[in-house]
């Protein structure tokens, strides 16, 4: 018999959702899943009435080394498109190396090594969704933070965007910078420089205009990440 | 909250095997891994194993990302049941004595508090980029679970959060398995009856 003709239809897509419809019946359940499109149709039903979206509670940050490791045993690497083939590349790339010429010869001698230093990601910053996203790269020099927004985030006129850095698990949160807007690069003390490695947070709050009167995150975390490397 | 629609344009551009998919994927992984793995490791409680589930449903999602329903509404729902399904299967597998390792699980919210769980490990907000009929869905699913039964509402939510089995639920909640077994099946009946006679009569 079809599964979607089956009398305890409904109690199977319950039980499926719930996840107590265990080993071979859940393998017929699923087979009838791909199968049957009736079957589908209704759990799709039951999935839009009786099941709950979860919370941020619930979330989880996996270890950055998960992410190279999935992509190696994938080998996501021939889905890429290589660099020089990326439309716009060649394009930017002149008026690039205009600008990083211009500012060799404008910087030079006083930081070379500085302003060529490529940098690393060691840093996603994320909030709620719609919330723009950034990147923190720490240049080479050890020294220099770039954080880098997905599209551009400027704060308003009463406000100042403030960049945390949390040591560790019950560490007070120090302040990096007051931000007028999420693109940005911080030149660090050097105890900061050397308390951000693994393990830290880094995180952006919204305050006052000109940063926390306080000394410490007075308004909400928009933004935080963990550093990985 | 997880925005449907750009996942599931993330997961047709993984299936489309072209040289954006691996960049399609990342994204995805960025956005999803962390509430995977978050409904895992509630699921196995051990960390490791729930990072080795993890990378195992995301390599499901690479490989089987041309069977996703493109009409299907919830993309998100169909990766988490990836996670949910290899997290109970990991431990029926390792046949980890759970329901004794639940007493060492101190401060597990879900366990001590399942009413609290529910409004905490859930979203119930309403969001307003959402369709209005999904944001009425939302309000009444939150007040029909409300109308269950104690017991009912309690065996759901260990189910559904902690992966528990019909024979777990009846050690960790002492009573017989045909009880808690009628508990799930009328709790999920008593509360998809409860929204769908809400809906009706919102039309």
């Amino acid at each position: 018999m079809k599964l979607a003709e089956h009398p305890q239809l409904d109690a199977l897509c319950a039980e499926y959702l719930v996840g107590t419809l265990r080993g071979a019946a859940r393998r017929r359940f699923e087979r009838a899943l791909r199968d049957e499109p009736r079957v589908g149709l209704r759990l799709r039903h039951w999935q839009a009435t009786a099941t709950p979206r979860y919370s941020k509670m619930i979330e989880v940050t996996p270890p950055a080394h998960l992410w190279r490791k999935l992509e190696r045993d994938l080998g996501l690497a021939r889905y890429r498109q290589p660099w020089y083939q990326r439309s716009g590349f060649w394009k930017g790339w002149a008026s690039a190396a205009t600008a990083a010429l211009l500012i060799l010869l404008v910087l030079n001698g006083r930081n070379p090594a500085g302003v060529v230093a490529p940098a690393t990601e060691i840093a996603r910053l994320t909030g709620a969704a719609g919330t723009a996203q950034v990147v923190a790269q720490r240049g080479a020099d050890g020294r220099t933070l770039r954080l880098t927004s997905n599209r551009p985030v400027l704060a308003g006129p009463k406000q100042s965007y403030e960049l945390w850095l949390i040591a560790g698990p019950g560490r007070a949160p120090v302040s990096l910078a007051v931000l007028g807007s999420l693109d940005a690069t911080v030149v660090l003390a050097q105890d900061s420089a050397a308390a951000l490695r693994a393990g830290a947070t880094l995180a952006i709050s919204t305050e006052p205009a000109g940063g926390s009167p306080t000394g410490q995150p007075t308004g909400p975390v928009i933004l935080a990440g963990q550093v990985n490397a | 909250m997880l925005d449907d629609k750009l996942i599931k344009v993330l997961l047709l551009r993984t299936a489309s095997r072209d040289e954006g998919s691996a960049l399609a994927f990342e994204r995805l992984y960025r956005l999803c891994a962390p509430l995977l793995l978050g409904v895992a490791r509630r699921i196995v409680g051990r960390p490791e194993l729930a990072e080795e589930i993890l990378h195992d449903s995301f390599a499901k999602i690479w490989t089987t990302a041309d069977q996703f329903d493109v009409m299907a509404s919830q993309p998100v729902a169909w990766m988490v049941a990836i996670a949910r399904n290899r997290a109970i299967d990991a431990m029926a597998r390792h046949d980890v004595s759970r329901v004794s390792s639940y007493h060492d699980r101190k401060g597990d919210d879900a366990l001590d508090d399942p009413d609290g769980a529910l409004d905490q490990l859930f979203d119930w907000s309403e969001a307003a980029d959402e369709a209005e009929d999904r944001r009425r869905a939302t309000a009444w699913l939150r007040d029909c679970l409300g109308h269950l039964q104690g017991m009912e509402r309690q065996s759901l939510v260990l189910a559904y959060v902690q992966g528990m089995s019909h024979g777990e639920l009846a050690l960790h909640l002492a009573r017989p398995l045909g009880t808690v077994k009628s508990w799930v099946r009328r709790g999920m009946a008593n509360l998809r009856q409860c929204v769908e006679t809400r809906m009706a009569a919102a039309r």
